[in-house]
């Protein structure tokens, strides 16, 4: 299935074009989570029947809106227009402070729109109202999978023509219970490096959030950033010309990572650009898609590299057809998605 | 005793204008814009049936008053005036 449309919200801004800024900038300090600006999420067209959302819906809604405007489909195809929202952990802010409110108010005194807002379907609800889309719309969650498992559910639903368009995307966002759990689970990179080369027993996370939409279709005349597929497993002998890894601290253990370091073609990791998430595979996607399409390749934001992979140390234009992004889950199962520009 | 209720009132009205902001997620609606006798619902503020939910659990979380008969509901929540009056009396009870 090919890549029509792709909007982004992040610690850096929303659109594509802050994406190209960052990855040309690289690593800056975040401080101290990839937060994403309140100003960033508050669009009143975008947003406007959406003002009792939360932020994880409205960085949803805004990013499912910048891709279904940058795809350039016709109206009428909404009709056939389906959503997949992915995300790691859902709306916990919100649910957590449904929580707080139940012990600080008792039950009776819980706000109804807080537990409207609290289940995982609310963000997929909205954009499906926003972009008045009728096809089916989904919510999936799987941890550090979850983004690989919407790929291979977006291409069967292309190919039993459930749809013809489909906004398949991720969320997630930072909150105090979750940085308080990564601050005593995982290791916080107390530099604010995330460090994607150091493939270590205990690597260092600095949570992040954001959403990535990519409206695709079967239909190739809507190939705007190559192709997108999910792969079972790494095909050595197919070797793509650069790897995009997700080894973000999330998943704990990363030692399985310096095993692909003798691999051909170059390697890349954008970690240290958007934070540590389980969803981070869709924004890698994202800087892939992009390089695809512009055929340029931007650095490696962190170049600590005591494995000796082949890293991007430098922006440059070059020729690219093939991309890999791969990320070991928690299981240190690979999930690999592949991006491929065959015509450009 | 008239002057000590119609100050009293005054207090509700304000903090009621707080509220509804700020637990509505009213974007653009400054407090003090909002008019003693301006409608809620509809045409005036925009407010709808989800938000007179949260005026109830408002009403419960920062006055201590239940609103139990809900027929009752379209004359007290017909605008800031008739809400601050319907918490005067409740509260006094």
């Amino acid at each position: 299935m090919y890549i029509a449309g792709i909007g982004i919200v992040f610690n850096r801004g929303r659109g594509l074009v802050n994406l190209e800024k960052a990855l040309i900038e690289g690593w800056v300090k975040p401080a101290p989570a990839y937060q994403v600006p309140a100003e960033t999420i508050t669009d009143k067209q975008v947003l406007k029947e959406a003002r009792r959302a939360d932020n994880l819906t409205k960085m949803a809604t805004i990013a499912a809106f910048d891709a279904l405007m940058d795809s350039g489909i016709p109206e009428q195809s909404k009709e056939k227009l389906g959503v997949i929202l992915t995300t790691a952990f859902g709306p916990h802010v919100t649910t957590f402070g449904f929580l707080d409110d139940i012990l600080t108010y008792g039950d009776a005194g819980v706000s109804p729109t807080l537990f409207s807002h609290s289940v995982h379907n609310a963000a997929a609800s909205y954009i499906a109202l926003n972009l008045q889309s009728r096809g089916p719309t989904l919510t999936m969650t799987q941890f550090a999978d979850s983004f690989h498992q919407a790929i291979i559910l977006a291409e069967s639903w292309l190919k039993e023509k459930r749809c013809e368009y489909i906004l398949v995307g991720s969320a997630d966002q930072i909150g105090k219970v979750m940085e308080y759990i990564c601050s005593r689970k995982l290791k916080p990179a107390l530099d604010g490096k995330i460090k994607p080369f150091n493939c270590a027993k205990e690597p260092e996370s600095i949570p992040g959030e954001g959403s990535t939409f990519f409206l695709v279709a079967d239909n190739e005349k809507y190939n705007k950033y190559g192709s997108i597929s999910a792969m079972p497993s790494n095909n050595k002998k197919n070797d793509p010309d650069l790897y995009i890894l997700d080894s973000d601290g999330m998943c704990g253990d990363e030692r399985l990572y310096s095993r692909l370091a003798k691999n051909k073609g170059l390697f890349t990791s954008y970690a240290p650009i958007f934070g540590s998430m389980l969803t981070l595979s869709s924004f890698s996607c994202a800087a892939g898609a992009l390089m695809l399409k512009n055929q340029k390749l931007y650095a490696c934001p962190i170049k600590e590299n005591p494995h000796n992979f082949n890293i991007l140390t430098k922006n440059e234009t070059l020729s690219v057809h093939k991309i890999k992004c791969l990320r070991y889950n928690c299981y240190q199962e690979e999930l690999i998605i592949q991006l491929e520009m065959k015509n450009f | 005793m008239a002057d000590s209720k119609e100050q009293e009132l005054k207090t509700i009205r304000k903090k009621l204008k707080e509220l509804l902001v700020s637990h509505l997620s009213l974007e653009d609606v400054i407090p003090e814009k909002i008019k003693d006798d301006e409608i809620l619902f509809g045409e005036g503020l925009g407010l709808d049936s989800l938000d007179a939910v949260e005026i109830v659990v408002l009403l419960q979380r920062n006055f201590g008053i239940e609103v139990k008969d809900m027929s009752q509901g379209r004359k007290i929540f017909y605008s800031i005036d008739t809400l601050a009056n319907y918490i005067y009396e409740n509260q006094k009870k």
